[in-house]
């Protein structure tokens, strides 16, 4: 009877863990099924982050970490990032949420790092601002940053950093992703950059000089995708520990705002 | 008095002219400036025997008119075409019907659509059904309509299940003889899938077949427990139709939960499967299941291609599909007799397909709670995109996808029973940086080898149509689109349409002038040779 309390309660308020406390056994197995049948495509097994979305088990939440803010976040999304709003009742919101908190752990020791000397690294000696952008600042052959501590956990922009032909980042606008695409015209001249845009008979690159080459395929000697970024791998000698920590710190710090609640918008289906 | 006899005398003589009869459906060959039926004759080859459009003047294909609907979503409907009128239908219950020769709309219909459909992928449909002097929906919140062909007013309306129960419709209909013949949705939603038949005139129900056996019957067996109450197998693409013999072939969906298969052990019949049924009774008269107890999402809702060849020096009655689970198979359609299998994409799940028409399971291939990367994926190696089959070439020609997709479930995690909430069990994806590529692929139905490619930049998501003019019609990703030489695959012409392309074309001609009708993004657009 107790439970079917809780339950009820969970139903109704969609707020369960705020008012009953422990939500029950139940609810947090219901919100694992659901986790994997919504969310772990991006945010991936066991909530420990994905290539698309941040790790939801590091108890620092972006958006808010009271259900109520979980709770907004999940059906409404986040604009500006991947985070797409979803069609789920308050009930199955409730049930995410209690699965959560089971998956969080002990609180990481803060990660060590000064956003600001970061910011001035990022814009200065490390020369990431050749390529990347940030609130209008910065190149244009990258991807643009301006948000990224909202979508990617720590783990994954030091990889970014280090190792950066590991997982390539998807473009939003074209899906395309940002690979080494290399095209040799017929009188043998080359050009290396990324791929805007591309369908079966055509290509659209940037090259490092931030030009745009609209080329016609048929009209190439040949056309291919290397799976490498035109981004060079930070190692050690180019960025030491201390100099990654803060650059990853001032990442961490570019955050989307917070939504306004937005109602309306519909979950892109397949 | 006079006069209004004469009026009724003339408009009764237009009637006539715009009936469509049993009998033109059952030869719609003789009719190619028509395409009376979702596949463009009931064989479901999808195949013009127009040729004035060819390999030598495609280059001159020039656009004539453009509608567009202005409704937003997935458009994946095939247009009919029927005494100079073109009928098509938009996502959330539109349908329109249009003056053939300019694209100016004559009516349009739209349904008041419930706010709380269970619908998996998007407010799609895919088309109508004619006969007589109407046209048939079938509707997202499970409804079939018939509307005045003429008018576009409802003739009758009827609810064939429980939309809240998240039973849906996407499919067209198929009209044979006086019956209207349409297969359920919501594989994702804990369904019971079926196929219905309704009688054109009145909109009673003339028979239901389950997809899933019930209580007592042969096969309920194959389901543990009481799973196949809620086992999914719906039927949401349209089937075909031999009139000889006069079978209705239809393709059949995933059990579900889709990926979590714990809870209903066994093969689960009828899911994934082609059911061969008499259309006056909905009786089954044999059935043959590619995917036994699934788990990766394999539906094997394709449009089955009926075509007659010689198979050892024996002409055969045949029926192909290209499956979602990644082999190309070849049935006798008079008994469902398993003459062979191929792959036709990369396939890691089953080693081939034994002589008795079963898979060869390969172990690590069955959902994990970490995740296991099985090809084809849950995407499956080709969709619901019609295939095509060219009698000149006597080629089949399918959509491929090349896609392999990580697939999850935890045997601890059983995910509960809700009406009209999802009910998958767990989730597929593509694993990190895999592209999504497709391609048409021309097989020789008789032994399964694939003859030629044209592969699309990435992931397409559209279907096939071929022509007497030796061509194949196709579109790639990016809203190309394309023809090619249906001999060798060469694309000899293209043309970006500014939108998705997600559903196949379809022929026909006005004034002996040939026609080729594609929907792209919202719209419909038709080309002919440029005068």
């Amino acid at each position: 009877m107790l439970r079917r309390m809780l339950l009820f309660g969970m139903i109704t308020s969609g707020i369960a863990g705020a008012i009953w406390g422990q939500p029950s056994a139940d609810a947090v197995k219901q919100g694992a099924v659901l986790f994997r049948q919504e969310c772990v495509f991006c945010h991936g097994v066991n909530a420990r982050g994905g290539v698309r979305g941040p790790d939801l088990t590091t108890g620092a939440w972006a958006h808010g970490g009271s259900d109520a803010e979980l709770a907004r976040t999940i059906t409404d999304g986040v604009p500006g990032t991947a985070m797409p709003p979803n069609r789920l009742t308050e009930a199955d919101v409730s049930q995410v949420i209690a699965y959560l908190r089971t998956q969080q752990q002990r609180a990481a020791p803060a990660a060590a790092g000064d956003a600001h000397r970061g910011e001035s690294l990022f814009f200065g000696s490390a020369r990431c601002s050749g390529c990347h952008m940030v609130n209008g600042r910065g190149g244009r052959v990258g991807p643009e940053l301006s948000t990224v501590g909202s979508s990617r956990p720590r783990g994954y922009l030091v990889e970014s950093i280090r190792e950066p032909n590991r997982q390539l980042t998807e473009s939003p606008a074209s899906g395309i992703i940002y690979d080494t695409v290399i095209a040799v015209t017929r009188d043998g001249k080359t050009v290396t950059g990324v791929a805007m845009n591309e369908d079966t008979f055509t290509v659209q690159i940037m090259d490092l000089t931030e030009r745009i080459h609209s080329l016609d395929k048929k009209s190439l000697k040949t056309v291919r995708h290397e799976s490498r970024s035109l981004m060079p791998s930070y190692s050690a000698d180019l960025l030491n520990e201390s100099d990654l920590g803060d650059v990853v710190a001032y990442l961490q710090s570019l955050r989307a705002a917070t939504p306004a609640v937005e109602k309306g918008a519909t979950h892109g289906e397949q | 008095m006079a006069n209004s006899k004469f009026a009724l005398f003339v408009v009764g003589a237009a009637v006539a002219a715009a009936q469509v009869s049993p009998e033109r459906l059952v030869n719609a060959a003789r009719e190619p400036q028509q395409w009376l039926t979702y596949s463009g004759s009931y064989n479901g080859q999808r195949f013009s025997s127009l040729d004035q459009i060819n390999t030598k003047n495609v280059q001159q294909l020039a656009l004539q008119w453009v509608f567009q609907t202005g409704v937003k979503g997935e458009h994946e409907t095939t247009p009919l075409v029927i005494d100079g009128v073109m009928y098509l239908t938009a996502p959330e219950g539109h349908a329109y019907a249009l003056d053939l020769r300019t694209g100016r709309p004559l009516w349009h219909y739209e349904r008041n659509m419930p706010k709380d459909l269970s619908v998996c992928c998007g407010m799609v449909n895919r088309g109508l059904a004619a006969v007589g002097d109407r046209v048939f929906l079938a509707t997202l919140d499970a409804h079939v309509v018939a509307l005045d062909a003429k008018t576009g007013r409802v003739r009758w309306d009827v609810a064939s299940a429980d939309y809240k129960a998240g039973y849906s419709f996407t499919c067209a209909p198929l009209a044979i003889k006086d019956k209207v013949i349409v297969g359920v949705a919501g594989g994702e939603y804990g369904v019971r899938g079926f196929i219905d038949a309704y009688e054109a005139e009145t909109g009673k129900r003339a028979w239901r077949f389950y997809t899933i056996p019930g209580e007592g019957e042969p096969g309920v067996e194959t389901w543990k427990g009481d799973s196949w109450k809620r086992g999914g197998s719906p039927a949401w693409v349209t089937g075909s139709y031999d009139p000889e013999l006069n079978t209705l072939y239809w393709g059949t969906g995933n059990p579900g939960p889709q990926m979590y298969g714990a809870n209903r052990q066994g093969d689960n019949l009828y899911s994934d499967s082609l059911v061969a049924l008499d259309p006056d009774t909905g009786k089954r008269k044999w059935h043959f299941q590619f995917t036994p107890h699934d788990t990766h999402d394999w539906d094997s809702v394709h449009v089955p291609v009926l075509i007659d060849e010689a198979i050892d020096g024996k002409p055969r009655k045949l029926v192909a599909v290209a499956n979602r689970n990644g082999f190309f198979y070849l049935l006798d359609r008079t008994d469902g007799k398993y003459l062979f299998a191929k792959p036709y994409t990369k396939v890691t799940w089953a080693k081939e397909i034994a002589a008795d028409g079963k898979p060869v399971v390969l172990p690590n291939s069955e959902p994990t709670p970490e995740g296991v990367v099985v090809c084809p994926g849950g995407i499956g190696g080709t969709n619901w995109h019609s295939p095509s089959y060219s009698p000149q070439t006597r080629l089949m020609y399918i959509f491929s996808k090349e896609m392999c997709t990580m697939f999850m479930a935890d045997e601890k995690l059983e995910p509960p029973h809700r009406p009209g909430r999802p009910y998958i069990g767990s989730s597929f994806f593509p694993p990190a940086q895999q592209r999504d590529s497709s391609a048409v692929r021309a097989i020789d139905p008789k032994t399964g080898k694939i003859q030629w490619e044209f592969k699309h930049f990435t992931g397409a998501w559209s279907g096939v149509m071929s022509s007497a003019g030796g061509l194949v019609f196709t579109a790639d990703g990016q809203g190309n689109f394309i023809a090619l030489d249906a001999a060798t695959g060469r694309d000899l012409w293209h043309l970006p349409l500014g939108g998705d392309i997600q559903a196949a074309a379809i022929s026909y001609a006005v004034d002996g002038r040939q026609y080729i009708a594609i929907t792209a993004g919202s719209a419909v657009f038709a080309f002919a040779l440029s005068r």
